[in-house]
């Protein structure tokens, strides 16, 4: 479980970053955290030729009142998102998914940037981001854009990022006083959900799932049920619509279409009950 | 006693807790290289080609070796073949023209740096041709299964089988027949610290000095010299602290042989330490295990007679020395634990498949508590009775003329003392009660228990390998007690010092416990397994103490010129009996005996050093550790998320050296016992792939997942003699049936039964069909 070999490089600035990324071409990745690449390239998984390390880039470590909305810097921490009064006071749900992830050494490490851009399916803070309707700011050569988190998980393991483009910001809608709810179903407290529902409902209404097929997903169906007036079990029932869950040791795609009816009706319950 | 029945600080732990320990990968010598071994990614397959050129010429790489070349410089191996109908195959260290499981190791890379090793391993080019893998109790029975082993017919390694009593008169007379087959899971040991070592072989002696992460020092020196032909005299294993093993660091393992020969051959020290990977898929699975049972039994309860059936998927190889073919008659033996059954026929099967191999894991047998305290339920809810009252019109009393229908001599047992305190200290009846009122409201809860007898040492009847100490007294009259013992954990420094203070006389400080070197510690296969600290080193350590007091009190005797029988040693002090004012220190003593023995008068015994052996003189007490652990859990019936809710331990181990310990033991046993029904489980596809190689697949519970333990003490001590008894593998070996019947107790109201150990949620679900399986 030793990586292969690999060029490591740091970068003092953004910009640094993007030209070493330029550079490398398809070979080079970034590394912030290391949470999600180093275990696979431990494995042997991932070969990168070259990491650029962009944990140095403080300017990019930031929890900042937009208005209305919530920006958080793509090196913000774990433990840095749960722990802020202008999440916890607007965006609550992100506050709490952010203090789910992992355990307390991940969180102290692991930043939100770096989760979002790896987008695993079983990751809580991906979905969490598209039940909140949140965007991301990615910058590349060509300047910078904004990519709406439901056009930003295109496949396993696979995002919008381009290879030549940092991700520098999450952009997250203020949800002051909406319901919401976490339901994060797994057989160790440190481990990643089995299935796992983050839900809000206010002004909008969003409802997301984790670890439900190949990438972070909306539950649609459900979504359509509650605009159209149903129950929350009614809603519920739909959870699992149009998906195709993934088999793994712990849970049979059955399985995981039960477990996610019976979290979506947990998640809904909550988020009305606030 | 001064030390005996405290719960003294351990010696251990300052030098552990302060990261000054001393395990294998802290061992750093100078021109030492680094192994990695390739493994195969086939469960069963011929080896058609190895090119190994690229991985040779890799900068940094020292050697590269295949099976032939490890063949060519050691002796077959060959486990137990003495042992009766025993079909034992010959076997290699590595694989030379066939893989027979994931994780079979076929060349081992010799190189400046773990780094530049496994980068190698990735030039190592191999050709195989796959053949149809064995990989279920049903292919291994198959005989048009293709055989694993050529010098052997078919995949039956061994078959025992036996009957007790009249079975099929106790069957006739059977108002029910209960016919249940019950299935485990492959667990396996998973230390702390991984297996590693560093050979180190000097071409100049010829001495091969093993630094080992061992249970058995001696027991892994013995094999090395054996299956390396080298003379045993230059062979000199030393083990520092040991990071865990739970019986996987007895056996010596076909990477220690590979490694030693690699040393050999390029004549320079190497270092293996093995990752996480290569420990999950290739160090050893415990448990792959099922009873077949029918048992009749009466309707008011009575248990007339059993037949039992019992498969052990040993994996590919049989384990050196630790064979799977030493559990079945064992595991017949105590199956029927502590209660009375008419008649018994068991048959036992050990099956060669195509996987890893079978190292002992704490409490081997654990099947027998198991399949008997599940069995015992399940004929409580066909009779409809309590399950306490059928335990209770069973078991036996304890009194001298006990004995199971497996001959088992019970007398002493107190297995219904454990049931009827650990019923009254969970409140049973109050769980009862909040049981009706849960399932009014559909609440899940239940309430399981089980009895489990712990053979540590066993009954006197049953002959058991005997175990040496050796005990010196220094010239400061501080104690050096050597054991051949292999610590990896429990803390021998400290129990062992407790004893031979109390046994001396002596500070708790001025002994020194010494082990891990076999220049020094007396011979003995065995090491640490089987519950053997607390009873044979702690009475080996105790008679050979004393046999050093003896000595030592002869030379003070003679020195003071008072008879020794009016002589005592107190903390350290030789006090004559009436004249405390005259006492010496037993540093003055031991200087003279070393340094001017001439001034003693002639014919006094100036040695102060002794060995003794123990072989069960003196023991008191019945021989049987035992207990019963209550479990109350809630299962969420939307999730099948099982919670334990209470958990309580009764157990007796006779007297207690040191309270922390043995509490410390229970709760680890109880926490794998836990494990393998809800979280481990070392999974094989049909094909034979291991699907368990990183900790996100083989899921240890945490401090988080394992509930707070209740722990009581029964303690019975017998009206004399010494009775220390073990207390390893109690929580491991009843923790599985406690659970297991109580998920089942809570499952009562949905018609399920359980036979099957590992209970994962998505598989509680399946059960209460409310997820298709």
């Amino acid at each position: 479980m030793i990586p292969a070999g690999f060029d490591y490089r740091r970068a003092a600035t953004l910009d640094e970053a993007l030209s070493l990324l330029a550079d490398g071409g398809d070979e080079a990745k970034l590394i912030a955290g290391g949470h999600s690449l180093l275990p696979l390239m431990k494995l042997r998984l991932a070969a990168p030729s070259m990491l650029i390390d962009i944990g140095r880039l403080g300017d990019l470590s930031f929890v900042r009142d937009g208005g209305d909305h919530v920006v958080v810097g793509a090196l913000t921490r774990h433990r840095d998102v749960e722990i802020d009064q202008t999440l916890r006071d607007h965006v609550p749900l992100l506050a709490h998914v952010a203090g789910q992830v992992g355990d307390p050494q991940v969180r102290h490490r692991g930043t939100i940037g770096g989760s979002i851009a790896h987008g695993d399916p079983a990751s809580d803070l991906p979905a969490a981001c598209l039940a909140l309707g949140a965007s991301f700011k990615a910058v590349g050569p060509s300047g910078e854009r904004t990519i709406d988190a439901s056009d930003f998980f295109l496949g396993f393991l696979e995002t919008a990022l381009g290879p030549d483009e940092v991700l520098t910001e999450i952009i997250v809608p203020k949800a002051t006083g909406a319901g919401w709810s976490f339901q994060k179903f797994n057989r160790r407290a440190q481990d990643w959900a089995i299935v796992g529902v983050a839900a809000v409902r206010g002004e909008r209404t969003g409802i997301s799932l984790i670890n439900m097929g190949p990438t972070p997903v909306r539950a649609s169906a459900t979504e359509d049920a509650l605009a159209g007036g149903a129950s929350a079990a009614e809603a519920a029932a739909r959870a699992a619509e149009g998906l195709e869950p993934p088999s793994d040791l712990n849970a049979t795609p059955e399985y995981r279409v039960h477990l996610a009816q019976v979290l979506v009706r947990r998640a809904l319950e909550e988020a009305s009950a606030a | 006693m001064r030390f005996v029945g405290e719960s003294v600080t351990r010696v251990e732990d300052r030098r552990i807790l302060t990261g000054r320990g001393h395990y294998i990968d802290d061992v750093r010598l100078p021109g030492m290289l680094h192994a990695a071994f390739l493994r195969s990614p086939f469960a069963h397959a011929r080896i058609t080609r190895m090119d190994t050129t690229e991985a040779r010429n890799l900068p940094g790489v020292v050697a590269v070796l295949t099976g032939a070349d490890i063949e060519a410089v050691t002796v077959p191996i060959q486990v137990m073949p003495q042992f009766p109908d025993f079909n034992s195959p010959v076997y290699q260290a590595m694989a030379t023209d066939r893989v027979r499981f994931v994780g079979d190791p076929v060349a081992i890379v010799v190189a400046q740096s773990r780094y530049v090793a496994e980068d190698a391993l990735e030039l190592i080019n191999v050709e195989y041709d796959p053949m149809r893998p064995v990989v279920s109790f049903e292919d291994a029975q198959d005989p048009n299964c293709p055989r694993i082993f050529d010098d052997i017919e078919g995949n039956v390694l061994y078959r025992s089988n036996s009957t007790h009593g009249d079975v099929d008169a106790a069957f006739a007379a059977a108002d029910t027949v209960i016919h249940e087959t019950f299935r485990q899971s492959r667990q396996a040991n998973v230390p702390m610290e991984t297996r590693g070592a560093v050979a180190d072989f000097d071409p100049g002696s010829g001495d091969l000095t093993y630094y080992a992460a061992t249970q058995s020092p001696q027991g892994c020196r013995f094999q090395l010299a054996t299956y390396l032909n080298h003379p045993i005299d230059r062979v000199r294993v030393l083990s520092g602290d040991v990071g865990g093993g739970f019986g996987l660091k007895g056996p010596v393992h076909r990477e220690d042989i590979s490694l030693a020969a690699a040393s050999r051959i390029v004549g320079r020290p190497i270092k293996w330490i093995e990752d996480r990977n290569e420990h999950l898929q290739a160090s050893g699975h415990a448990r792959d295990e099922q009873i077949e049972v029918e048992a009749a039994v009466t309707s008011d309860g009575r248990l007339l007679g059993l037949k039992a059936r019992l498969l052990i998927d040993q994996g590919a190889f049989p384990c050196l020395p630790y064979a799977a073919v030493l559990f079945p008659n064992m595991i017949r033996d105590l199956l029927p634990g502590p209660y009375r059954f008419g008649a018994m026929s068991f048959e036992g099967l050990v099956l060669a498949t195509n996987k890893c191999w079978n190292p002992p894991y704490r409490g081997p047998w654990e099947i027998e508590t198991w399949v008997r305290e599940r069995l015992m339920d399940v004929i409580a809810h066909r009779l409809g009775m309590d399950p306490a009252d059928i335990r209770r019109a069973n078991m036996f009393d304890g009194d001298e003329e006990d004995r199971s229908i497996t001959g088992q001599h019970l007398a002493g047992i107190t297995s219904r003392q454990s049931l009827e305190r650990a019923l009254d200290l969970a409140g049973y009846s109050a769980i009862r009660a909040a049981q009706e009122l849960a399932r009014r409201e559909e609440r899940l809860l239940g309430v399981g228990f089980a009895t489990f007898l712990e053979a540590a040492p066993g009954p006197k009847e049953n002959r058991v390998i005997p175990e040496d100490a050796r005990v010196r007294l220094e010239s400061n009259g501080h104690l050096l007690v050597m054991t051949p013992q292999g610590p990896h954990g429990q803390g021998h420094e400290t129990t062992l010092a407790q004893i031979a203070a109390d046994a001396m006389g002596l500070p708790l400080d001025h002994v020194r416990v010494v082990h891990g070197d076999t220049r020094q510690t007396p011979m003995n296969l065995i090491g640490t397994g089987g519950s053997r600290a607390s009873t044979w080193a702690s009475g080996s350590v105790m008679v050979t103490t004393r046999k050093v007091r003896e000595k030592a009190l002869g030379v003070a005797a003679a020195m003071m010129e008072i008879d020794a029988s009016d002589l005592d040693i107190v903390d350290g002090m030789v006090v004559p009996a009436g004249a405390p004012s005259k006492a010496m220190p037993l540093s003055a003593i031991a200087m003279t005996a070393y340094l001017a023995p001439e001034t003693l008068p002639p014919g006094t015994d100036h040695h102060l050093e002794a060995q003794e052996t123990f072989t069960g003189d003196g023991v008191g007490g019945s021989g049987w550790s035992g207990g019963t652990h209550l479990c109350v859990v809630e299962i969420d019936r939307e999730t099948g998320r099982v919670e334990i809710v209470r958990y309580v331990v009764v157990e007796d181990c006779g007297q207690i050296i040191n309270p922390a310990i043995v509490e410390g033991q229970i709760r680890g046993g109880v926490a794998q016992g836990i494990a393998g029904v809800l979280y481990e489980k070392a999974a094989y596809d049909a094909e034979g792939q291991f699907l368990a190689g990183t900790f996100m697949d083989y899921l240890l519970p945490t401090a988080t997942e394992i509930p707070s333990i209740e722990i009581d003490h029964l303690e019975s001590v017998p009206v004399e003699g010494l009775d220390i008894r073990g207390v390893g593998e109690g929580g491991a070996l009843v923790a599985p049936a406690a659970l297991t019947n109580a998920i089942e107790d809570a499952l009562v109201p949905l018609g399920v039964t359980i036979n099957e150990q590992y209970l994962p949620p998505s598989r509680i679900m399946e059960l209460t069909r409310m997820v298709p399986a």
